[in-house]
Parts: C-alpha cells; sequence; structure tokens
C-alpha cells in the first residue's frame, strides 16, 4: 500500500525584490520586481508503508519545501500528491490527524509547561479518547524512558530529552507517518545512538512510516535501507544507501598517523613533503601534514586493509582513520558526472 | 574624549535611520492619537471659550506639541540598557575606558536628534494640516523654547537611564519601568493637557520633576509664561537635570561597585 | 463558507463550533494554571494593569474638571461610556490575546506548527497567549461603571437597560476580538506595520470611549456601518441614557448588536481564511 504518492511536484516561488531607499520601498509596493524562484521541480515518489526513508540533500535544494508541501502546510505549483490516501490541500486537517511532525530545531511542547501537561494538552488537540491516549502514553513512556523528566518543564530539558519528549508528543495519535527534520542535530553521541535505536523501534515495532531529514550520513546509513537525494529542487538519487558510496562515493581516504622522527629521516621533495615508497596503484599522496598523511585511493582499486597492511610493513604507523567522502562531494560528483537517477 | 562621544551620538542616529518603517508606524500612531484628543478638545470646548487662560486654539496647539516632543523626550517602552544589564553585556560595556554615564547620554542624545527631525516636525506638521494650528509662538520664544526642549530631553535621558539602572537590582522591573512611565506621561500632559488640571493638582504638577520634561518648552512656545518667568522656569528644568543627573551617577556607581564586587 | 443546506451539515457544523469552543477554553485553562502557579506575580500584574488602566480613566474626570459637558455628554455619561467600552475591550484583549502576539508567531515560524495540527488554526492562534493579568482592565471597566452611576444621580436601572449593557458588552467583545483578528490577518501580507494595528485596536477602543458626535460625520459613519465598533459602546450605552443616535436611527438598534457583531466576525474570519490560504501558497 502506498503511503506517500507524488507525482510531478513542483513548487515556484515569486520572490519580491526590495528596490533600495526609501522611494524604492515605495515603488515596490505599486510596480515589484518579481523573481521566480523554482524551489522544487518535477518530483516524482513512492513510498510504501512501513518504509524507513532518508531524504538528503545540502541546504536550500527543497528538502523542507517538499515536506511542507507533503504535510500540507504550503501548495503547491503543480504536480499530484497523494499522503495516506488524503489530498494534503483539501484535506489538510484531516491528514494532520494521521501524520506526526518532529522539528530538530523546534519543540512542538509548551515551554513553561510541564512535559506532562503538553501531552495532555496535545492529547485534547488531537482528540485522543482516555484509553487510547493511556495505552499509548504508558508504552512511549517506557519505550522513551520518559519518567525521569515527566514533570519537569520543558525549557529546563536537555537538547536529548527535548528530543524525546517530542518524540512521544508526535507519536501520541497513532499516527501512520512521522516526518523528521533533523532529529540528531546538535546531540552528542551518545543522545544520538539512543535516538537511533528508538527510530528505529518505531518503525519496527509500530510500522510507522518514517522520512527523515537529514545533514548526518550516519543517521542515513544506520537507519534507512533507502535514501533520496535532492538537489536544487530535483530528485538526484532514489535507491539503496551502500550502492550510493560504491557507485559514486569516489576516494576514500586513509589517514595515516606515522612516526615523526622516522618520517623526518626521509628525503623531502620540493613541495617539503616526504618521499615515500612507490604508492601502489590507484593510491595518492593527497596531503600531507607531518606527521599525518592523507592517502587518496579508489575502492575498487585496493580494499582499505590491504593498504594498511603495505604501510604497516614499511613504516611504523601510530594511529589510522578513514575519511569518507562528504555526501555534498558524493552530489557534486553525481554533477560533475552529469547522471540524473531515478532507481525506484 | 569629545570626539568619541560625538561619535557614538552620530552612530545612534545614523542606526535609528534604518527604522523607517517603524518610525512612519510611530509617526502615524502620534497622528492618530493628536487627532483623538484634538476632537475630544473641540467638544469639551464647546461648554466654556477658555480655561487658565487657554483657548481651544492653544489647546490643540499644546496637545500636538506634546505629541511631536514625546518620543523626544520620553519614550514608551525604552529598556535597552536594562536588556544589557539582563544579557550580562553591560558588565563589558562598564569596563570601557570611557564614562558608562555619558556614553548612554550621547547615545540617547543622537536618538533624540532623530525623533526630532523625523517624529517630531512631522507629527507637528500633520497637525497643521488637519486642524489648522499655524505655526505658534513669537519668533523671540524660539530661543527659549529650543534651550528649554533640550533641557527637558537632558532630563527624560536621565530618567530613563535610572529607572532602568534598577534592573541591576532587580532584575526584571520592566512593571516598575511601565508605571514610572505612565505617572510621567501623565505629569507631562499625555493624558490631559496640563494646562487644564484643576488648580490643585496644577500646583502640584508644577514642582515635581516632570514639569521640566515637556510642559515648560509647550507653555514657552505657546506664549503663555511672562517673559519674567522665562529664567525662572529655565533655572528651574536646569535644577531638575542637574539633580536627576547626579542622582542616576550616584546610583550607577554603586551598581558599578556591585557588579565587580559579584562579578556579574 | 458553505451554505448549511440539510440537518446533517447543520449538526455537524454545530458539533464542530462547539467542540472548537470546548478545546479553546482547555488551551486557556491550562495557561491559567501554570500562570496561578506564581500567585503573587499574578496578583502584581493583574494590580499593576489595574492601576494603569485606572489612571487613563482618570484622565476623563480630569477633563470636567474645568468644563461641565462634552457636547452635551456630562461626566458621569462619559465615565459610563467609558466603562462600558472597557469592559467590552478587556474581553477582547482577554480572550484574543494570542491575535495580539501573531506577528511574533508568523515571524519566528511557529505557524508552520499550528497548520500541522488537526484544529483550527483561528482557535490555536486565538488561545495562544492567554495572559491572566487583562482581568485588571477589566475589573477597572466594572469599577468605573460603578463610580459612573454615582456621577449620575438621576439615572435609574431598569431591566431593559441591564440588558441592553449586557448586549452591548457581550457584542463589544466580539467586535473587538474582530478588529483584533483583522489585524492578525494583516501579518499574512506584510510583517512590518504592527503599530498600525495598535491603532485599530487600542486606538479604537480610545476613540469609542467619547461620545461618536464629537467625531466629524464620515467617522462616525465609519464606525457605524464599516467597522460597527459603535454597537458595543455608543449604541448600547446611549439606549441606557437615554440619549438619541446620529442619522435619526432609532433608539432600541442596542437590540441588533449582536446580530452585527456576529455578521462582522464572520466577515472578518473570511478574510483570515483567505489570509491562511495565501500563506499556505506563498510560505511565508
Amino acid at each position: 500500500m502506498n503511503m506517500i504518492e507524488v507525482s510531478g511536484l513542483g513548487k515556484t516561488f515569486r520572490v519580491a525584490k526590495r528596490r533600495p531607499g526609501l522611494l524604492g520601498g515605495l515603488r515596490s509596493i505599486v510596480d515589484p520586481e518579481i523573481k521566480r524562484v523554482e524551489a522544487v521541480h518535477d518530483l516524482s515518489l513512492n513510498i510504501e508503508a512501513g518504509e524507513m526513508i532518508g531524504l538528503i540533500g545540502p541546504n536550500g535544494a527543497g528538502k523542507s519545501t517538499t515536506i511542507k508541501m507533503l504535510t500540507g502546510i504550503l501548495v503547491p505549483s503543480k504536480g499530484h500528491m497523494r499522503v495516506a490516501g488524503f489530498d494534503p490541500v483539501r484535506q489538510r486537517r484531516e491528514l494532520a490527524q494521521r501524520i506526526g511532525v518532529v522539528f530538530g530545531q523546534r519543540t512542538q511542547l509548551w515551554w513553561d509547561l510541564p512535559l506532562i501537561d503538553s501531552l495532555r494538552l496535545l492529547r485534547h488537540l488531537y482528540r485522543v479518547p482516555e484509553e487510547r491516549f493511556a495505552a499509548n502514553f504508558a508504552q512511549l513512556r517506557s519505550m522513551l524512558a520518559l519518567d525521569e523528566f515527566i514533570e519537569t518543564p520543558v525549557r529546563q530539558l536537555s537538547l536529548g530529552q527535548r528530543m524525546r519528549g517530542d518524540l512521544a508528543a508526535a507519536l501520541l495519535h497513532d499516527p501512520a507517518l512521522l516526518y523528521l527534520d533533523e532529529p540528531t542535530i546538535g546531540l552528542d553521541v551518545v543522545a544520538k545512538a539512543r535516538i537511533r535505536e528508538i527510530l528505529q523501534q518505531i518503525n519496527a515495532e509500530r510500522g510507522v512510516t518514517v522520512l527523515l531529514t537529514t545533514h548526518d550520513m550516519d543517521d542515513i546509513e544506520m537507519l534507512c535501507p533507502r535514501m533520496v537525494i535532492i538537489d536544487h529542487g530535483r530528485k538526484l538519487y532514489d535507491g539503496a544507501v551502500e550502492a550510493i558510496r560504491e557507485r559514486f562515493g569516489g576516494d576514500r581516504a586513509l589517514v595515516a598517523t606515522l612516526d615523526a622522527a622516522e618520517l623526518a629521516k626521509l628525503p623531502h621533495d620540493a613541495r617539503g613533503w616526504p618521499m615515500l615508497d612507490t604508492l601502489p596503484d590507484g593510491v595518492t599522496l593527497a596531503q600531507v601534514e607531518e606527521p599525518r598523511l592523507w592517502l587518496g585511493f579508489k575502492r575498487d582499486a585496493i580494499p582499505a586493509h590491504e593498504l594498511v597492511a603495505w604501510l604497516g610493513a614499511r613504516y611504523r604507523l601510530h594511529d589510522v582513520t578513514f575519511q569518507e567522502p562528504e555526501i555534498e562531494d558524493v552530489i557534486r560528483r553525481i554533477y560533475e558526472q552529469n547522471l540524473l537517477l531515478s532507481v525506484a | 574624549m569629545w570626539r568619541f562621544y560625538l561619535e557614538v551620538a552620530r552612530t545612534a542616529f545614523r542606526r535609528q535611520l534604518i527604522y523607517r518603517w517603524a518610525n512612519l508606524a510611530g509617526l502615524m500612531t502620534n497622528i492618530f492619537f493628536g487627532a483623538v484628543f484634538s476632537y475630544v478638545i473641540i467638544g469639551l470646548f464647546h461648554a466654556h471659550s477658555a480655561v487658565n487662560g487657554y483657548n481651544v486654539l492653544d489647546t490643540l496647539r499644546y496637545t500636538w506639541l506634546v505629541q511631536s516632543m514625546i518620543m523626544i523626550v520620553l519614550t514608551f517602552g525604552w529598556y535597552d540598557l536594562m536588556l544589557t544589564i539582563r544579557s550580562g553585556a553591560v558588565i563589558s560595556d562598564m569596563s570601557k575606558p570611557c564614562d558608562f554615564y555619558w556614553y548612554w547620554f550621547s547615545r540617547e542624545c543622537g536618538r533624540d536628534l532623530y525623533f526630532l527631525i523625523y517624529r517630531g516636525i512631522p507629527t507637528y506638521i500633520a497637525g497643521i494640516l488637519l486642524f489648522g494650528l499655524g505655526v505658534p509662538g513669537d519668533w523671540r520664544y524660539w530661543p527659549a523654547f529650543l534651550l528649554s526642549l533640550a533641557l527637558g530631553s537632558c532630563f527624560g535621558i536621565a530618567y530613563r537611564v535610572l529607572y532602568n539602572a534598577i534592573a541591576f537590582w532587580f532584575l526584571e522591573a520592566r512593571g516598575i519601568g511601565t508605571m514610572v512611565v505612565v505617572v510621567a506621561l501623565f505629569f507631562t500632559g499625555s493624558y490631559v493637557p496640563v494646562p487644564l488640571f484643576p488648580h490643585w493638582l496644577l500646583v502640584i504638577a508644577q514642582w515635581l520633576p516632570f514639569n521640566a520634561l515637556l510642559n515648560v518648552p509647550a507653555e514657552i512656545l505657546l506664549d503663555n509664561v511672562p517673559a519674567g518667568t522665562i529664567a525662572f522656569e529655565l533655572a528651574r528644568q536646569f535644577v531638575w537635570v542637574i539633580v536627576f543627573t547626579l542622582l542616576v551617577r550616584l546610583v550607577i556607581g554603586r551598581a558599578a561597585r556591585r557588579v565587580i564586587v559579584q562579578g556579574g | 463558507m458553505a451554505i448549511i443546506a440539510d440537518k446533517a451539515t447543520y449538526r455537524r457544523t454545530i458539533d464542530n463550533v462547539l467542540s472548537d469552543i470546548r478545546l479553546y477554553f482547555r488551551l486557556i485553562w491550562m495557561q491559567i494554571r501554570s500562570q496561578g502557579q506564581y500567585k503573587a506575580d499574578m496578583f502584581v500584574n493583574i494590580g499593576t494593569y489595574f492601576l494603569t488602566t485606572s489612571l487613563e480613566f482618570a484622565a476623563v474626570f480630569l477633563y470636567f474638571a474645568n468644563f461641565s459637558t462634552l457636547l452635551g455628554w456630562n461626566v458621569g455619561e462619559v465615565a459610563m461610556l467609558y466603562a462600558v467600552t472597557s469592559i467590552g475591550f478587556g474581553f477582547s484583549e482577554m480572550f484574543g490575546a494570542g491575535l495580539d502576539i501573531f506577528p511574533d508567531t508568523i515571524r519566528l515560524g511557529e505557524f508552520d506548527r499550528v497548520l500541522l495540527r488537526p484544529v483550527s488554526a483561528l482557535i490555536q492562534i486565538a488561545s495562544s497567549d492567554f495572559r491572566l493579568r487583562r482581568l485588571g482592565r477589566i475589573t477597572q471597566g466594572i469599577v468605573a461603571l460603578f463610580i459612573a452611576t454615582a456621577f449620575l444621580p438621576a439615572f435609574h436601572w431598569t431591566l431593559l437597560k441591564v440588558a441592553a449593557m449586557c448586549i452591548g458588552i457581550a457584542s463589544g467583545t466580539i467586535l473587538f476580538l474582530s478588529v483584533w483578528l483583522l489585524g492578525a490577518t494583516m501579518c499574512f501580507w506584510t510583517v512590518e506595520p504592527t503599530e498600525l494595528v495598535n491603532i485599530l485596536t487600542y486606538g479604537g477602543r480610545d476613540m469609542l470611549s467619547y461620545p461618536l458626535n464629537i467625531y466629524n460625520q464620515v467617522m462616525q459613519r465609519i464606525f457605524l456601518f464599516v467597522v460597527p465598533l459603535a454597537f458595543g459602546t455608543f449604541v448600547p450605552v446611549s439606549y441606557m441614557l437615554e440619549k438619541s443616535l446620529p442619522f435619526g436611527l432609532p433608539n432600541n438598534l442596542v437590540f441588533a448588536s449582536p446580530a452585527v457583531a456576529i455578521a462582522f466576525f464572520l466577515a472578518a474570519r473570511a478574510i483570515w481564511q483567505f489570509g491562511v490560504r495565501r500563506y499556505q501558497s506563498t510560505g511565508s
């Protein structure tokens, strides 16, 4: 069953340009200069019930615009949408009853009230019957470990606690579909892991369809089997997560911390970089900041462990880490290779 | 050093220029209230033709003068200093190598000048256009008027810095600030023109400091102060300015010591 | 707004309205509880507001220290007009407080969240900033009413006059709420002139606190036929004081006030809904 059906979605904003000066300001009211900004262009998407999808893209790519249209906040310029069986534009309030939305940076909880009061208020806002509220609340309480701060005013909560509170608030009325906008932003490593666990539970145990927007590739890799890349209002990629690194990931980087004394003894070239033994095929020395070296290597040229072994056989290694390409680099590469993929 | 203060004033003036639309909206508000009061006053003067030596035209002019000058002299809801105290930014301000009060004084002078040009004059012009006020006063009185207005402005600055400084002791003192401003507004003739006060209240009002804010300059311009008394009124204004300036400097000195002791 | 065609739709609409109203009071109640926790602060706030509004009222009396009438209205009569206006306005100020801060709501991007809920946006907004301290103005208005009657030895209460006053105040509340709503709706087009909204609301209250006949003919027509605030203020009080209305309008016009108020509210609400739709098209 399709939870989200989108075809040919487009949104063009008409932005009035303000002329400078007081007279210009007045003229702008009477005779505005309008610039058309196409935020979303011909977007098509199909998401089935129970899926967990990651939506990724640089800032200004059109992600939030798309989400706003899917939730009924924004009216599209063209295209056709059906979410949970509703038309978001015409049936906004009915749709609102079936979805939950969590914004990473803004809370929907009442700032001055204790968390429990916010949840009670939301129960009335969403018209949740008494028994269902009690059952849901008990479940969410244990899953999200709310007891420690259920009576605390929201403004006193830590970011991680507030995020858990927001999740409870979003799930209180049994939505079929959950939108998460940057849910792990600003959280420390432990809190991030916790939230990811919870999201996985929500998706697996409650069967909630989850659409997750994020900048954090780790979120996507750990949670989402499927990801959608959006840039400049267009869908660039829609498919499995592992596949994308392999196809477009390009170079990985091995960051090796060698022994400083040993490095100093090596001859250095004109750039001041140490001259190493001839590197294996596909490996290049990309950057040097003694005693650290960045070695770029193609994924299919040589497996990572072999490169480490090769290095370790010749030099003393103090530390070794890997650097993955940024998603922005991946997207840029997709552009450069001029590939517009839709693996749906 | 005075060059520094002049630059502070200039910067404050320039900063106000950015808020054109807000100023326009505020201007509309001033003109609106001027108009409402005018109608009330015109209606009242159907019963008597003159009160305390003021006829309907004088009173209308007085009302519009109050609306014109109020932003220069006494701003409702000015909490700039209080906000820096609450945020702690005041501590870095206080450790700057300039006099704390004169810094704020110069800043507010720049602001006051802005409001004179972009609020005061347009408001009065609106009054002339809407109610046929005509330009008041003998040209001989203008110097006295301007001096009086300047003194009123100085007093207004001391007053608002003073009630903001309370925040050094009571962090959330906005309620007190509101009350204090409302009382001042009352005695400057913003609710009822001071010359229309009943006699007993008039006497009280003349000896209160608030008289120094607006009423004196207005009365001078309206030719209601006999030539001999002008000097006396100006002197009395001047005394209030000195008193309040000393008072606020004392308060700030205390506050500074407290801040240093407590470390913020 | 569709015309109510059949009984089922009619009943559903009534149900929706009732549940919206119930929700509104629940939302307010939560805020009352949380503000009521700080009892001392609450009373201080109410008290301060009471004093501030009392000072404005005192100004009315000061005018009459030197003048005997204001175009045929004496001090007690003006005081009564002032009081009735204050009470109606006070209620609207209290119940529609969220409309006053709407520019901030839009600016902070919180209106999106409002649209994400399965409840009328208007109910959510109107209930969003309930401040108990507004009781200060309502209390002051009631006190002013008693003071006014003290200055009117010839005034006697009759059942009809009490009814007229209550109808007037209720209509005034709805009318002022509609003006607040119109002001809030302006924010969909521009966030700048929020002070202009204050002229409409607080300014409107100031103007209507004085007898309508001190203003010129155009303004009188505006307050009677365009933005009919007079129906919540001047019209009911004229009835109570047995004064005649301008333009030859009938003396018992006050009994039509509720209809006028509701009609004006529905018009304002339609404009609001138009504004919401515009927000959804332009996204800001």
